[in-house]
């Protein structure tokens, strides 16, 4: 059971990642690679509020989530509004790459290239839960992300600005002669996701330590994660991320320490093999 | 003069070949240039590979590094623990571990489009120091291996024979590469690049063509891997970093993606910074992100495409000799009077095809029959179901329910490269155009299937591939004719007007001479001698045997061609008949104006709403 506590709390940032990912994809239609790399600023952030300025939990949650909402509007204003309206659809897969490879490099040159010990201010002692332990950080992950990741469900399924966002996922020119105003829509997803992350930075941290090249990792199994939800699925990435991380704990335990990595991008392949379109996910028609 | 230029272009890469040969052995360049310039070669392999895939096809893949490990780890090993150290063994196999990576990670990671590929290769680069360290047997785990002596025929290859390897095998590569690139198959490589619809509609299967240009792009970075164990002597797991990926990535944005050479000039750049700043480390990342964002962003074509432009400028001016490839196609079809050959038409005929999205009934039991030899319009108000029924035709969109026959044989459903291929040409309502191509060429990607010319003929520039050429060239060129648009067979194609570009997908979806053709739109936008030239097109394919159907808003141009209309509304047939039947009809003229007279009422015309 440890293994399992172990493997939900790993899996839930990768939850976090794709669900960051589903936020931008919905509202705007763009793959935001860097979005890893946002919650790697959130980590930093929270560090600097918990660490170098000794500010309590709450405070601290608020900064980081307000810097990495900025730096993600910031983001969505020089790597992805210029390339709004171009017929090449190439452009955000390497302005994308770009911006995540600018905020590892001045993370690197702020921060340093050692992990930094973010504080959760939670007790440390591992708790006994069903049988196995988890730390109060684990499971505040845990349990703060399936809220999140339930409630942006509900969200965008029930509200009118979730299904606007809805609307100019699928086609921004009709969603825009309707009404919606489909920028304001992109630039809003950019920065609750970056708020999202940003908040997420003090556990997020507490369990991975803050490190600039975090976002690697985190970008690959967010992404798996979303392979296996279905992109465009709140609840799919949700679960997904929670798969992934089973996956890669059982790994562990069972495999060898030199092989989750690899039963990952093994079940990857599989997936993209044989469900290309996620486990969750409806099969879209092309459209001409 | 102009000639004297014209004949030395093609040979200035192998004389600065030549020179650089040369450079250690007269003296020209000492060993730490000789040692950089091997470096730069090594690295402009990488950035080839990634600029096939990401110039040519438009899929990212970013585990050219991993790749580059693969190789060296192979021809280290084949050298080390087996004793096999000659040169072409160890290229030879590092050549097809590359292919078998490529098929290995490109077949799950080509089914969806965009990110899925970008993100498999991603993981495979930081998959390889595990990989090195799961397989420590073969690999040295974190210690690193060390080379053996690499040999060729016996002879021992250091020093400057080492130097003189190095720039051969990525001289060749360079060759290899220019052939494909600059032939039918790279021009089909742009064409997926900018639209994979228009590819399938070209009768190219995606999927397939996306695969084989990601394992061609594999295969250069596993020779640099090779190449670069030979000259390190020494293979150490630091060398595949992720940043590695990032600088092959750079170079690719800032030497220009869709060119040959702009590898050579990235791959430079990129090597010269690193030995020349030494604060070069501590912002590389920010650096390669820079260089990244700004090349997406302005939309530069690296400096190859500086090049191009100063090139282009100079050719306007008169410095250089203007360059007409469509010159010698023009000569070959002087004399002959435009005239469009034989068609063999095929019956297309729907038995109740339906199509609904979801609860929408987009089609309706719509049964339509187009023949040989005979225009068929279809015509209806927006959002009746015309393109619908263009879609189902060509294989976009899977019929619900009905059947459709091409000459009786059911091909409803199967996928659209497959229709193409039975004959089956399109034009689009916003013309499908691909960038980096000239009129002439892209007139001729609609030869590339009916007329093909294989891989190894294009790269090895045998003689069926000069006939091939030469062949689609002139074709090409004869139908520009036809439509009257010859003068524009040189200029890119994305620079033409919109009526232009309507002709010009006329022209390509007649070179691969089709049997039945669907035109979509296609006179909307044409001015009137544009149109009148269309007319004479459409006419001329009727006449000579091809089935035509016509999608159309012109009402007087569709009464005028159409021997045949079919009128959908609100995604049902409401007539079919001639043109002078049509214009008669009460319930098409409410359709189309509106009126409510006690005809235009019948409940019969309105129980397809919803």
């Amino acid at each position: 059971m440890t293994t399992v506590w172990a493997g939900l709390a790993t899996g839930a940032i990768y939850s976090l990642v794709a669900i960051g990912y589903n936020v931008v994809l919905l509202a705007s239609g763009t793959f935001n690679f860097a979005h890893a790399q946002l919650l790697m600023v959130g980590t930093f952030l929270a560090y600097t509020g918990a660490v170098t300025l000794g500010l309590p939990a709450v405070p601290t949650v608020l900064l980081a989530a307000a810097g990495t909402a900025a730096i993600a509007l910031i983001e969505e204003r020089v790597a992805i509004r210029p390339l709004l309206g171009r017929s090449d659809a190439h452009g955000a897969l390497i302005t994308t790459v770009g911006a995540a490879t600018i905020l590892d490099g001045l993370a690197a040159a702020i921060w340093g290239r050692q992990p930094l010990t973010v504080p959760s201010g939670l007790p440390d002692r591992p708790l006994t839960l069903l049988g196995g332990a988890v730390r109060p950080v684990d499971l505040a992950l845990i349990g703060l992300t399936l809220l999140l990741g339930v409630g942006l469900h509900l969200w965008t399924r029930h509200t009118l600005v979730g299904l606007a966002s809805l609307a100019s996922a699928e086609d921004r020119q009709a969603a825009s002669a309707r009404g919606i105003n489909v920028r304001l829509l992109g630039v809003g997803a950019f920065v609750l996701a970056g708020a999202i992350a940003g908040a997420f930075g003090l556990l997020v941290g507490a369990r991975t330590y803050a490190v600039f090249d975090l976002g690697h990792a985190l970008a690959l199994f967010g992404f798996v994660a979303i392979a296996i939800g279905g992109s465009g699925s709140q609840l799919g990435g949700l679960i997904g991320g929670f798969a992934t991380g089973l996956i890669y704990a059982f790994a562990v335990r069972y495999i060898g320490a030199a092989y989750p990595q690899l039963v990952v991008f093994g079940v990857f392949l599989l997936i993209l093999f044989l469900r290309p379109r996620g486990l969750f996910g409806a099969a879209l028609e092309r459209r001409v | 003069m102009a000639a004297v230029v014209n004949r030395l272009r093609p040979l200035g890469v192998p004389i600065l070949l030549l020179l650089l040969l040369a450079g250690p052995g007269t003296g020209l360049i000492n060993s730490y240039w000789s040692r950089t310039v091997m470096l730069i070669a090594i690295l402009s392999l990488l950035v080839s590979g990634l600029n096939v895939v990401l110039g040519y096809a438009g899929e990212l893949a970013m585990g050219q590094v991993a790749l580059y490990a693969v190789g060296a780890y192979v021809a280290g090993y084949l050298g080390v623990r087996l004793g096999m150290t000659d040169v072409t063994l160890a290229l030879a196999a590092a050549v097809l571990a590359a292919v078998v990576v490529g098929l290995v990670t490109g077949v799950p990671g080509l089914r969806l489009g965009g990110w899925s590929l970008a993100m498999v290769t991603f993981f495979l680069v930081i998959l390889v120091p595990n990989l090195i360290d799961v397989f420590e047997h073969f690999t040295g785990g974190t210690l690193g291996l060390a080379a053996a002596v690499p040999t060729l025929f016996g002879a021992e290859i250091t020093g400057d024979r080492l130097y003189i390897l190095i720039l051969v095998v990525t001289g060749l590569w360079f060759a290899v590469a220019r052939n494909l690139l600059l032939s039918r198959h790279g021009n089909m490589f742009l064409v997926l690049r900018q639209s994979p619809i228009l590819a399938s509609m070209l009768g190219v299967s995606v999927y397939r063509l996306k695969l084989l240009v990601y394992v061609v792009g594999a295969i250069p970075a596993a020779l640099a891997g090779a190449l670069f164990s030979m000259l390190d002597g020494f293979i150490a797991p630091e060398t595949f970093t992720f940043a590695l990926a990032l600088s092959v990535l750079a170079a690719s944005v800032v030497g220009g993606s869709t060119s040959v050479y702009g590898a050579l000039a990235g791959a430079a750049v990129m090597q010269l910074g690193q030995q020349t700043f030494t604060q070069f480390q501590d912002w590389q990342l920010v650096i390669y992100g820079a260089f990244l964002l700004l090349a997406g962003v302005l939309f530069n074509r690296g400096l190859a495409g500086l090049f191009h432009d100063g090139v282009a400028a100079a050719c306007r001016r008169g410095w250089l000799p203007q360059n007409r490839p469509s010159a010698k196609a023009a000569a070959a079809s002087e004399g002959r009077e435009p005239h469009l050959g034989r068609l063999d038409g095929a019956v297309l005929r729907t038995e109740g095809l339906s199509k609904s999205f979801g609860g929408n009934k987009a089609l309706q039991d719509v049964s339509v029959e187009a023949r040989p030899g005979e225009v068929t319009a279809l015509i209806g108000p927006n959002g009746s179901g015309k393109t619908t029924l263009l879609n189902l035709i060509c294989g976009f969109y899977r019929p619900s329910g009905g059947r459709l026959l091409l000459d009786e044989e059911q091909v409803g459903g199967r996928a659209p490269y497959r229709i193409a291929r039975l004959g089956v040409a399109r034009t689009f309502q916003t013309p499908l155009i691909p960038q980096h191509m000239s009129t002439l060429a892209f007139v001729a990607t609609g030869r590339y299937v009916t007329h093909r010319v294989g891989l190894l003929a294009a790269v090895l520039r045998l003689p069926a591939f000069r006939r091939g050429y030469a062949a689609d060239d002139a074709e090409a060129y004869a139908l520009l004719r036809l439509l009257g648009i010859e003068d524009v067979a040189d200029r890119p194609v994305n620079s033409l007007a919109l009526g232009t570009r309507r002709l010009v997908e006329v022209a390509r979806s007649l070179a691969a001479g089709p049997r039945v053709f669907l035109f979509d739109e296609v006179g909307s936008g044409l001015d009137e001698s544009d149109l009148v030239v269309l007319e004479r097109a459409i006419e001329m394919i009727r006449a000579a045997g091809g089935t035509v159907i016509l999608v159309e808003h012109n009402f007087p141009l569709v009464l005028k061609l159409a021997d045949r209309i079919h009128v959908l509304s609100q995604g049902q047939l409401i007539a079919t008949g001639t043109p002078a039947e049509i214009q008669a009809d009460r319930r098409v003229l409410a359709e189309y104006t509106g009126a409510t007279d006690d005809e235009a009422t019948e409940p019969a015309t309105r129980k397809g709403g919803r």
